[in-house]
């Protein structure tokens, strides 16, 4: 029986009730010889908050596993049964720790080459990565690898931790020539910061205190810079954008377009357009359910109330009126293919963005990325673990941004219409209305729909919502008939 | 700018946009509320994500009849005051074969009197999706869990068929056959549940807070004697303590720990310094090396 300990209220003065601030999302990857699960492992043992139950399993586990030398702090990581028999992590943990003023999330993403997808999938969620690498073999292609997928989905800060200095006897000479080595690579790619810290993981050197046996390293250890490192969940960037996720009404004369400010701020009073329809109206009320606010800004949950009910519904990206997104028919893209089944031309797929869904009406593949050579090759094939280049035609015009201009409304999904599989994540590089492709594709209108298939249908929200559904469908059936399709309702 | 938001802010944020994807993607979502104080932050996080509407979909609540008294009276309370709607359902087959806590193994407990009888319910009444309180801090396994999770037919849950999440884009095209399982809490930890009780004002069980309860030690577990079913063994007197609970669930295998924080500040504070984690104290989750990860497979949350 375990007693929970009282511990005195003037203790936890500062910790009481406190809310941290904000949330760091942090990737790593790396191989298991590296010592990635480890480094982490370390850093939660050393920095965190665990509890007794947990740090005890860990002692207990490790004496089996290494005769009792040191505890195995890989084993606060390794997750399925599977996976710990296997000694490999194969799919992304998700970890939580706070140090006193702020939480972290550790996104532990395997290394291995065929789970590129499982890095990109993983990176995506990320502020900041820690690229591991054992000193004895410094930067490999695998780092150069997972340097080139960081930059795609748009991590902009990396950490190159120089593992096992222990095993180098310390030696400056080596990390820096490893440190060189990186600060090439990383010049190839858009990163805002990268650093490399020499680290024995094992030891604790450099993970969450300074190491006494590196005296000529005069950086931060690695807690150290972490806690340095902005968010983006706090970090307000961008014009406003919010794809609308639903329209929520109370019975009386309040209709409010619900969503999450995916960037920038709005305020009561400004004016909003809907670049789909072109429509404008001026926001009345930011409402929550405690209370109203003056101000939505990124990353908040809420449903706007517009002055004139302009006709928005699902899948309306709500902008600041004078900085649209493009309505874009024709995307330019690079995607991560992420399904175990290939590309297939025959198969039918949506184009998934934060709230809408519109049917796809070609995807051509136009080259591969060798990850390690980071050099283009022709391709019209796709399949697992690929990063391509493509340009993707759709059945009807959604409003998005480039990646390079908004993080939030430049990306999307490829899904596999019949499994409703996630084949692909993809960053939009260039987007146009592309109207005149689609010259001699067959015009699905909203009277054809109306005169049959959705006559049943009236106007109210979920109505429109299963007008929407069955246009969609009649697009996938016509698609896979070999018929090139367009919507226009 | 006006100043960042809490990390309670955000979490709050993202699971009010994780019950609006869901309810806009599926046509027929229920909540699975278990009365515990998981439950009580879901539920209020649905409210709000719907405000002024109430939330689409019915509460469901899998009944085993050994829940503790105080939680049921609380689950009728809490649904009358929201005016929500509450299915509750039991396997009553499990009933009629007297499957219980203390002659049964907690494997074929959880099996026949939980996993069953929610499987039975989602089929009964064609839910397609399921809102959970699962937490990827709770346990080892639950921290490779997507935020909706796949469920194939027969609600297998693959993990090697799980779907890649990218980004905050949520992906709810249902394949032949599949449901979901939704986290709106996925990346919540056991004290920031508290932390938002105590933020939001939120009533929970009384059994959360300390009072004298009738006792007694079994297995070097500290149990509550809620009714007379469970037949006591030589030398067990139930002995009046002041104790508490950190998890709720089957009273004859939910162990109370001893405690005297009896207001919500003295649970959080209490919480906040815990030396153990919450699951310690559910049996079911002892039981063999990789309990949870079996259990999932099989169906259960």
């Amino acid at each position: 029986m375990t007693a929970v300990t009282a511990i005195r209220r003037e203790d936890l003065a500062p910790a009481f009730n406190q809310e941290l601030n904000g949330i760091l999302h942090l990737l790593t990857c790396g191989s298991v010889d590296d010592g990635k699960s480890t480094l982490i492992g370390r850093l939660l043992w050393d920095a965190s908050d665990l509890y007794d139950d947990q740090r005890e399993t860990i002692n207990k586990s490790s004496n089996a596993a290494t005769g009792g030398a040191h505890p195995d702090f890989s084993l606060l990581l390794d997750g399925l049964v599977a996976e710990r028999e296997q000694g490999i992590t194969i799919d992304i943990a998700w970890r939580y720790f706070d140090t006193s003023t702020r939480r972290f999330v550790v996104i532990d993403s395997p290394g291995h080459e065929q789970y590129t997808r499982n890095m990109a999938s993983g990176a995506s969620h990320a502020d900041v990565a820690i690229m591991l690498v054992d000193a004895r073999h410094g930067v490999k292609r695998q780092t150069r690898r997972h340097a080139a997928i960081l930059d795609i989905v748009g991590v902009k800060r990396v950490i190159l931790a120089v593992n096992k200095m222990d095993l180098v006897d310390w030696s400056q000479d080596k990390f820096r020539s490893i440190e060189n080595d990186f600060r090439e690579l990383t010049l190839r790619f858009g990163f805002r910061e990268a650093i490399a810290i020499p680290v024995s993981a094992v030891g604790g050197d450099n993970v969450a205190r300074t190491s006494e046996h590196m005296p000529w390293y005069t950086g931060p250890h690695l807690l150290e810079h972490l806690e340095r490192i902005p968010s983006r969940d706090v970090t307000v960037r961008g014009a406003f954008r919010m794809p609308v996720q639903t329209v929520l009404r109370d019975g009386v004369d309040f209709r409010g377009l619900a969503g999450t400010v995916a960037s920038g701020f709005i305020s009561v009073g400004d004016r909003i357009t809907d670049a789909l329809s072109g429509q404008s109206a001026h926001v009345l009320r930011i409402a929550t359910m405690g209370r109203d606010l003056e101000v939505a800004k990124q990353g908040q949950a809420v449903a706007l109330q517009l002055d004139t009910d302009i006709d928005v519904a699902r899948g309306a990206v709500l902008s600041a009126a004078d900085k649209l997104p493009t309505v874009a028919a024709h995307i330019d893209a690079r995607i991560v293919w992420l399904w175990e089944t290939p590309f297939d031309p025959g198969n039918g797929y949506f184009l998934r963005t934060s709230t809408d869904l519109a049917p796809i009406s070609t995807i051509a593949i136009n080259s591969l990325l060798d990850l390690e050579t980071l050099a283009v090759l022709p391709s019209e094939k796709c399949g697992v673990n690929d990063i391509a280049n493509t340009t993707i035609t759709l059945g009807r015009p959604v409003a998005v941004d480039t990646f390079a201009d908004n993080q939030a409304t430049g990306i999307f999904l490829i899904v596999d219409a019949l499994t409703g599989a996630s084949v692909a994540g993809g960053v939009i590089t260039s987007a146009s209305r592309g109207e005149a492709d689609n010259a001699t594709a067959f015009r699905l209108t909203r009277e054809l729909l109306e005169r049959g298939l959705c006559r049943d249908l009236g106007n109210s929200d979920d109505d429109r919502r299963e007008f929407q559904r069955r246009a969609n469908e009649t697009a996938l059936l016509l698609h896979a008939a070999g018929i090139p399709v367009k919507i226009e309702i | 700018m006006t100043a960042p938001f809490s990390h309670l802010d955000l979490l709050e944020a993202e699971a009010i946009h994780i019950f609006r994807e869901a309810a806009a993607q599926f046509r027929r979502p229920v909540l699975m509320y278990s009365i515990g104080k998981d439950s009580t932050v879901l539920l209020h996080l649905a409210r709000k994500a719907f405000w002024p509407q109430k939330p689409p979909f019915p509460l469901l609540h899998i009944d085993t009849t050994w829940k503790f008294r105080d939680m049921i009276e609380f689950r009728n309370k809490t649904v009358r005051e929201f005016g929500l709607d509450l299915i509750v359902h039991t396997n009553e087959d499990g009933i009629k074969r007297g499957i219980n806590p203390y002659d049964y193994s907690p494997s074929v407990y959880t099996d026949v009197m939980k996993t069953q009888p929610l499987k039975q319910a989602l089929d009964k009444y064609g839910f397609d999706a399921a809102f959970g309180g699962a937490r990827r801090d709770e346990e080892s396994s639950r921290a490779k869990e997507r935020v909706f999770s796949f469920r194939s037919p027969g609600h297998r849950w693959d993990p090697r068929r799980q779907r890649p999440e990218m980004w905050n884009l949520l992906n709810g095209r249902l394949g032949p056959g599949e449901t979901v399982r939704v986290f709106p809490l996925s990346n919540w930890t056991e004290r920031d549940v508290w932390r938002y009780i105590l933020r939001e004002n939120l009533d929970v069980v009384p059994l959360y807070f300390a009072a004298k309860r009738p006792t007694i030690v079994r297995n070097g577990q500290l149990l509550v004697i809620d009714d007379d079913r469970l037949p006591l063994q030589p030398g067990e007197t139930p002995q009046m303590k002041s104790v508490r609970f950190r998890t709720l669930g089957c009273w004859p295998l939910t162990a109370a720990v001893p405690s005297t924080a009896d207001d919500i500040e003295a649970v959080v504070e209490e919480t906040l310094g815990a030396r153990t984690s919450e699951r310690q104290g559910r049996l079911i989750d002892h039981d063999q090396v990789g309990a949870m990860e079996r259990k999932k497979q099989e169906g259960y949350f």
